[in-house]
């Protein structure tokens, strides 16, 4: 029997990285996209209209988190229950800090959802790079779905049933690959970071749990092994704009000059409002709020490392 | 001069159920209810769980002993425990099994354990009789309205034609779509979900449906409630299914699912708790227990791999009291050694009858209500369900809910997946429970009281709070102010499709929600929640107010003002540490 096209909702550099993956694995790819441009795979065939969509059974949502629930809305008339939506996207949503998975879930009638998160870059999977990622979905067909599509021995793709912690743990990554890139610019040396990255990520644990998520995810691939890519040199975009950021530049131009729509910006404040009503620490996050606002950052470390130390 | 301890009374019911002498076998007409055939099915369900739970354990050598080692190993360990009559009747068979396990050939274990599962389903099927059930739908209101007010008994008993109905009918309002659920149970299986506050939820719900002329459902009852003999026997008759929580072997809850499961797939309209027990804190659940919501999704895959269409319905429903039978035991419970509390409850006021008739008299001198709100129905997907029973999707469109156990283009049984849709469709209920919970007037005074306490007293520990008996007292205005601010806003959080407002209480005064609550209060709980003292009102009880206002707790930062906010924060983390 042969296999189901695989469905991938936005042509930006990681939508269109993951239906050369697929296409790489012999799978057709339907990629839906309201630019004009064709692709040189002859496995991949773009499509203008969601209903183009209806016939595969795994749907990679690789839009920007804000587009999200717009393009959900779109999607529905064309899904029911037997399709599977797993999406790449950094975000949690309003001031809630809502998974994207659930937006997924709450708006079309597609309920076997999936995050795909991790140490992955699109260069790399578009190249077909060593690499690997992880997948957050309750439901195993779905992660069975992603291997198959896109799954490879270059590839490998582990899964957890904790999605909410995986959408975290990648929203958190996205913040901190931002203040990473941005501390790099300002040369603050790698013990510095190492301790300033770490702490972020208990930071992190300790608002996951208010989120719905396992803080475990969060020392995974999905939290863990994706920020160590972050500085092993993965030269992602939200790294390039915190350099930017650190040279003066306006977040504006900082976004238009790294050419992609960043995430963790918008999250920082929403996080640590969040952390502030649930009543938990957060000083790391709210220290790359201030940054993020004007506050001068070595003033913003010093007053971190002046914090009173305690246990781990 | 010796007595026959109640207690062994109550235990001989239980364990030997009366049943009404069988003179001719009822025949059922074709329109009754499923549950009307039960009996003449009993049988074949029993023997259809007890095959499906022992061939799921009949893979091999090792799975068979390891499921007959863990019933010996639970069963005599309880027995033990427990002593008494039942175990000096029950451990030698466990014991001589336990013995015997080892040396047992491959066929003698699967024997044995098809002996035993049909042993465990015989023991937790019910039993229906027709006759109980129409003696119930006409007897136990006007019993029961007697109890509340004795001058009243002759009348409710030869009720004139005409008159009112009873007096319990009255205290009891349903709201929903009760008609849109008649035509539902029709085409598909109904599955009852609601929320848990009191022991009187499975009689006044049982009546509920009675009144709004739907059909009976099958449910299972904790063997804690056969201790009461009148409701032991009615339980008995009506369809209960015996649940033992005591017993642990897998097996045993396995049999519970499966007897659940096959009653749905056969259409049977049912009844489960998702909060598992009552609520001890009066919160709306929030944490679920869900094994029986997944025995119904279970049916409906099965049903579809099969080629049967019947479809299920979740009905999300909310029992909501203006006064609660058990609130001082219950909360109590909750507080002990901070949530350890007690599974089961076996010594509250719903075990103590004075409690009852004190309660009941109450209830009808002031004619406090109980809301029952049928919620919209959901499928096994927790998407909505129409009018015409089919799924709709959040486009507005029907969908086909068969489509969620397809794969690649056949229904095929996968009970990961079905766990994974039962704890997304566990979410959804979450949600809607806090849509439909109705807020009475006893939950506001209670907010309104008790957030200016936490106010008061920021940062303090819960039990130190709790402790400031009568120790902070409001302005009989300003309370009278700060209700009616609450009831407005609520008012706008029902607009929003976020909760609902009693209907007596949307354009009541809101010094008449406040003699309400404190009249409802005094004189039924030994404890005094809070005292009218004239110019003011005294917290007096901190834990009974907590108690009441915790129905509010998912909307205090909405309820709140920039004043009270810093309150509002501490009371909106009630449950989630205790």
């Amino acid at each position: 029997m042969s296999l189901p096209p695989v469905a991938v909702v936005g042509a930006g550099g990681f939508g269109q990285a993951i239906a050369h993956a697929a296409a790489r694995r012999g799978r057709d790819v339907v990629l839906w996209s309201r630019s004009e441009r064709n692709f040189d795979e002859p496995r991949i065939r773009r499509t203008a209209s969601l209903a183009g969509l209806a016939d595969s059974e795994v749907a990679f949502i690789a839009v920007p988190s804000p587009f999200v629930a717009d393009l959900a809305e779109e999607l529905a008339p064309h899904l029911d229950g037997r399709h599977y939506l797993v999406h790449v996207s950094r975000g949690l949503i309003g001031e809630k800090l809502m998974p994207i998975s659930r937006i997924l879930r709450e708006r079309t009638p597609a309920h076997r959802v999936g995050a795909l998160a991790g140490p992955l870059v699109a260069d790399a999977l578009r190249n077909g790079s060593p690499s690997g990622a992880i997948v957050g979905t309750r439901f195993p067909e779905v992660a069975d779905a992603v291997r198959e599509a896109i799954g490879s021995p270059a590839l490998r793709i582990y899964d957890t049933p904790d999605v909410v912690g995986v959408e975290v743990a990648s929203a958190m990554v996205g913040l901190l690959a931002l203040t990473a890139g941005y501390a790099q610019a300002m040369e603050v040396n790698g013990p510095t970071l190492a301790v300033f990255l770490t702490r972020a990520l208990a930071e992190a644990a300790r608002i996951a749990p208010t989120l719905g998520a396992d803080p475990q995810t969060l020392f995974g691939l999905a939290g863990m092994g994706d920020l160590m890519a972050v500085l092993a040199g993965d030269d992602r975009p939200e790294v390039r704009l915190g350099r930017a950021l650190a040279s003066g530049a306006s977040l504006a131009v900082a976004g238009e000059r790294t050419g992609a729509h960043i995430e963790g910006v918008a999250i920082a404040h929403r996080l640590a409002d969040h952390a502030e009503r649930m009543s938990l620490k957060a000083p790391i996050t709210r220290a790359i709020v201030g940054v993020l606002e004007g506050c001068p950052a070595q003033e913003a470390l010093a007053a971190l490392m002046a914090r009173e130390v305690g246990s781990e | 001069m010796t007595m026959r301890s109640p207690f062994k009374i109550s235990r001989r019911l239980s364990d030997r159920p009366l049943h009404l002498p069988r003179l001719s076998p009822y025949v059922p007409a074709p329109d009754d209810p499923a549950i009307f055939w039960f009996n003449s099915e009993r049988e074949d369900i029993v023997r259809e769980v007890a095959e499906r739970v022992a061939e799921a354990h009949s893979g091999g050598r090792e799975a068979m002993e390891l499921a007959l080692n863990d019933a010996a190993y639970h069963e005599i360990r309880r027995l033990e425990q427990q002593g008494g009559a039942e175990a000096a009747e029950q451990l030698p068979y466990w014991r001589g099994l336990s013995r015997r396990i080892a040396r047992m050939t491959d066929e003698e274990k699967r024997n044995a354990l098809g002996d035993l599962t049909g042993r465990l389903a015989g023991d937790v099927a019910g039993n229906f009789d027709p006759r109980v059930y129409n003696m119930a739908k006409h007897l136990v209101p006007r019993l029961l309205a007697g109890v509340m007010q004795p001058s009243s008994l002759p009348a409710e008993l030869l009720p004139k034609r005409g008159s009112e109905g009873s007096v319990i009918d009255r205290l009891l309002r349903i709201e929903g779509d009760t008609q849109a659920l008649g035509a539902l149970e029709k085409t598909g299986t109904l599955v009852y979900v609601p929320t848990h506050s009191s022991n009187l939820d499975s009689i006044v719900l049982g009546r509920a449906l009675e009144v709004a002329g739907l059909s009976p459902v099958i449910y299972g009852a904790g063997k804690n409630l056969f201790t009461n003999p009148i409701i032991s026997f009615f339980m008995h008759n009506l369809g209960a299914y015996r649940v033992d929580r005591r017993v642990r072997a897998r097996l045993y809850k396995e049999v519970l699912k499966v007897y659940s499961q096959v009653m749905i797939e056969r259409g049977y309209h049912s009844l489960f708790f998702p909060g598992g027990t009552r609520s001890r804190s009066n919160l709306i659940e929030s944490h679920l227990k869900l094994g029986l919501a997944g025995s119904a999704v279970n049916a409906f895959s099965n049903n579809r791999v099969h080629g049967v269409m019947r479809d299920v319905y979740f009905v999300p429903t909310t029992i909501n009291y203006e006064l609660v039978l058990e609130a001082e035991t219950l909360v109590e419970d909750w507080l002990q050694a901070a949530g350890q509390a007690r599974y089961i409850i076996d010594d509250d006021e719903f075990s103590r009858v004075e409690r009852w008739v004190a309660f009941f008299r109450k209830v009808v001198s002031l004619e406090a209500p109980c809301v029952i709100r049928f919620g919209d129905p959901i499928d096994c997907f927790g998407n909505s369900v129409d009018a015409q029973g089919r799924s709709i999707g959040p486009a507005g469109s029907p969908i086909d809910p068969g489509t969620y156990v397809l794969r690649r283009g056949k229904p095929v049984l996968d009970p990961a997946r079905d766990v994974s849709y039962t704890r997304d469709l566990g979410e959804v209920l979450v949600r809607r429970y806090r849509q439909e919970t109705v807020v009475m007037a006893t939950a506001i005074v209670a907010h309104v009281l008790y957030r200016r306490l936490v106010a008061r007293t920021l940062g303090m520990d819960l039990f130190a709070r709790l402790r400031l008996r009568g120790e902070v007292a409001l302005g009989r205005d300003e309370v009278i102010r700060e209700v009616g601010t609450l009831r407005d806003r609520l008012v706008e959080l029902q607009r929003q499709g976020h909760v609902r407002v009693y209907e007596d209480l949307v354009d009541a005064e809101p010094e008449a929600i406040v003699e309400r609550a404190l009249t409802v209060w005094s004189g039924y709980h030994t404890k005094v929640a809070a005292k009218d003292l004239g110019a003011e009102i005294t917290a007096e009880d901190p834990t009974l107010l907590l108690y009441y206002q915790n129905r509010l707790v998912p909307f205090a930062l909405e309820l709140c003002d920039e004043r009270d906010a810093p309150a509002a924060r501490e009371i909106a983390t009630i449950g989630r540490y205790l």
